[in-house]
């Protein structure tokens, strides 16, 4: 099947019929001005408890607000790497934000800025709600105002399982009769641990592994943002690291299949999550991170992925809430 | 200038007229008190406060269950794309090059994930059109299609699909738009499609079927629907099994490419003994056992296997093939479809 075909005969025939064709002005279109316009008590809520996430002067993502002395949720994969990292909220910008503490298994940051006086979002009671369901999150923005887009809840609640199943982001030497490291991925768990190429993975978490099939069976139940135990042999010293799993899919860069192609800017960390809602709000993946808001104007999720052009991942608000209770909590959240 | 653009097709490959009576004008006319009234929403401009908001969720939750039911997952030796079922018979319209064929064999996936043995119908290859018939007996879930053309430029509508391939756990995706521009052969809307929508329905707010997902640009915004004129102009060839038009959503197919799958020996008192059957092929789909004795290939006397092949030569893929066979002493008619070799 080809890729693609040109539309060329399609044009022909419809230059014969121009009065024919009719076409929607993009003001009254979906993510249009006018369309938008009806949002505008939603839009106020992302104006004072949304958050700008800025790495210089590139908006990089957004984040709720939770509190109103400062504390801010952000998608932790898209903000992590920021040299220069600031926070817009409503008109006012917060530079020295500083990341407290991360949960790798959501992909959450708690971030803090100086600031007193913010407007935390309110909690919707429920993420249950009937697809079709109107929601609200992050559009554009300026420098003084939030802009909006508008979907509804597409599909059924669920896990997202790890793409590729969780791993160390390594490649190892041969078909994996030994599991001596061939390759280390850019920005894995193992290149963070300090595996590197020519290493021998001994153990996984205390468990004696030879092939790569012994570790693929210790690494089949786990999730990404879990830690494992490895230990690895170099020249004759051993060494034992805590390694970070992740999707295995996203930690090499492939190409990307077709729908990848065709989706634009799309997140890194888009599965492995223990559970999302989704939605159909169009958008890139900077506008993860924020709120996702009902109709009342209260947080019913929080963006977490940009799966592909025509699905994105929210947090429901029930996971979302304990996480950020859990993060407030750890001794990394203390001033 | 959107047509410029490259359009890309939404078949994944796992790896992505009006012939409107004027008696149903004037109905419609008059129907404004039904509970399939036009929405006063889709005469709106834009909508202007949250009543006109919960208005469009309301009629879409309320039309969303019944949709969905209806909407399908086709999945074919290649690939996988959407449909939807337009009769408690288990008609299913999709795209052209979703089927890419006539008769061809193919497994519709109910939203619960019921697996149905399905024949691909007739298709537009200039067009994007094409049928599918589920084998098994009905009733299934089924959707009305808007025969009356009555979508207007800016209407709210939603579309469903299989989006990447079928997934139970998440199910078929849904999502909402306008329609913002209307063609001849095309409706655009802003319902976001990607790879496995292919085929998957465009509802009106009521839930009535009104376009079949096509093909997408580049931008977010540009999502191509084939509308239901282009089915109900052809309906019939259509459901007769004929390829129409000539067009790139699919190859019209080629003479002496056809294919039944089995190998037969003459015997001696006439006919072909059928020695071999191929597995999953055209001839042992159709019913044909080993050691079965064909007598007679559409019609015609056979006697020898020359004979057999001088009439494949002048078939083609998806043609249809009458074998009268003795088995056992009986006779008895088997249908067979060419597949592609």
């Amino acid at each position: 099947m080809r890729a693609e075909i040109s539309f060329l005969a399609g044009c022909l025939l419809f230059a014969g019929h121009a009065a024919a064709q009719q076409s929607l002005e993009s003001e009254y279109r979906l993510a249009g001005n006018q369309t938008v316009m009806a949002f505008e008590e939603q839009r106020q809520v992302l104006q004072t408890s949304s958050a700008v996430m800025l790495n210089g002067r590139k908006e990089i993502g957004y984040g709720i607000v939770i509190s109103n002395d400062g504390y801010v949720l952000t998608k932790a994969s898209e903000v992590i790497t920021a040299a220069d990292l600031s926070v817009t909220v409503d008109r006012t910008n917060y530079t020295g934000a500083r990341i407290l503490v991360v949960d790798q298994t959501w992909d959450v940051a708690l971030v803090k800025i100086e600031a007193s006086g913010l407007v935390p979002v309110v909690y919707a009671e429920t993420s249950s709600v009937p697809q079709g369901t109107w929601v609200v999150s992050n559009g554009a923005t300026s420098r003084l105002a939030r802009r909006l887009l508008a979907g509804i809840v597409s599909a059924k609640s669920r896990e997202i399982p790890a793409s590729g199943g969780v791993g160390l982001g390594i490649v190892l030497k041969g078909e994996g009769e030994t599991l001596e490291i061939a390759e280390v991925g850019d920005k894995s768990g193992a290149m963070e641990a300090g595996l590197q190429k020519g290493d021998f993975i001994v153990t996984a978490d205390g468990k004696k592994v030879e092939t790569s099939a012994d570790l693929a069976d210790v690494l089949k139940d786990r999730k990404a943002g879990n830690r494992i135990k490895i230990t690895y042999r170099r020249k004759d010293e051993e060494t034992t690291v805590d390694v970070l799993l992740a999707a295995r899919a996203e930690m090499f860069h492939d190409e990307g299949n077709r729908n990848d192609q065709m989706s634009g800017d799309f997140s890194q960390r888009r599965s492995g999550f223990p559970r999302v809602m989704q939605h159909d709000i169009l958008g890139n993946k900077s506008i993860m991170g924020g709120p996702l808001l009902d109709l009342n104007g209260k947080c019913i999720g929080m963006n977490i992925a940009r799966a592909n052009r025509a699905e994105s991942f929210a947090i429901p608000v029930e996971d979302l809430k304990r996480i950020a209770a859990a993060l407030m909590a750890s001794p990394g959240a203390k001033p | 200038m959107e047509y410029s653009i490259h359009i890309l097709i939404l078949k994944i490959l796992m790896k992505p007229f009006l012939i409107v009576l004027s008696v149903l004008l004037v109905m419609t006319g008059h129907s404004s008190a039904a509970p399939d009234a036009r929405p006063y929403v889709n005469d709106k401009k834009a909508p202007e406060n949250r009543k006109d908001l919960e208005v469009i969720q309301a009629a879409l939750t309320h039309s969303l269950p019944k949709a969905r039911s209806a909407t399908v997952c086709l999945e074919m030796a290649d690939g996988s794309g959407s449909g939807v079922i337009v009769s408690p018979e288990g008609l299913v319209l999709t795209a052209a090059h979703v089927t890419a064929g006539i008769n061809r064999k193919m497994t519709v996936i109910l939203e619960d994930g019921t697996k149905l043995p399905a024949r691909s119908l007739g298709l537009v290859s200039d067009k994007d059109a094409a049928m599918v018939q589920i084998l098994d007996k009905g009733p299934f879930p089924y959707v009305e299609i808007d025969k009356n053309n009555t979508t207007l430029l800016g209407d709210w509508v939603f579309s469903l699909g299989h989006s990447g391939g079928y997934d139970k756990e998440r199910g078929s995706v849904v999502r909402i738009g306008r329609l913002v521009r209307i063609a001849n052969m095309t409706f655009q809307s802003d319902c976001t499609l990607i790879g496995g929508d292919s085929g998957g329905p465009l509802f009106d707010l009521n839930g009535k079927l009104i376009g079949i997902h096509s093909r997408v640009g580049q931008q977010l915004q540009v999502n191509m629907h084939v509308p239901m004129h282009v089915y109900l102009e052809n309906w019939d060839a259509l459901q007769k099994g004929e390829f129409l038009g000539d067009g790139d959503f699919a190859k019209r197919p080629e003479k002496g490419k056809g294919f039944l799958g089995m190998a037969t020996e003459p015997r001696k008192e006439g006919g072909l003994r059928v020695t071999k059957v191929g597995k999953s092929g055209p001839a042992e789909d159709g019913g044909v056992k080993d050691g079965d004795v064909v007598l007679k290939f559409n019609g015609t006397k056979l006697d020898s296997r020359e004979q057999m092949q001088d009439l494949l030569k002048e078939m083609s893929e998806g043609d249809k093939v009458l074998l009268e066979i003795l088995r056992g002493g009986s006779p008895l008619t088997l249908t067979c479809y060419l597949s592609a070799r």
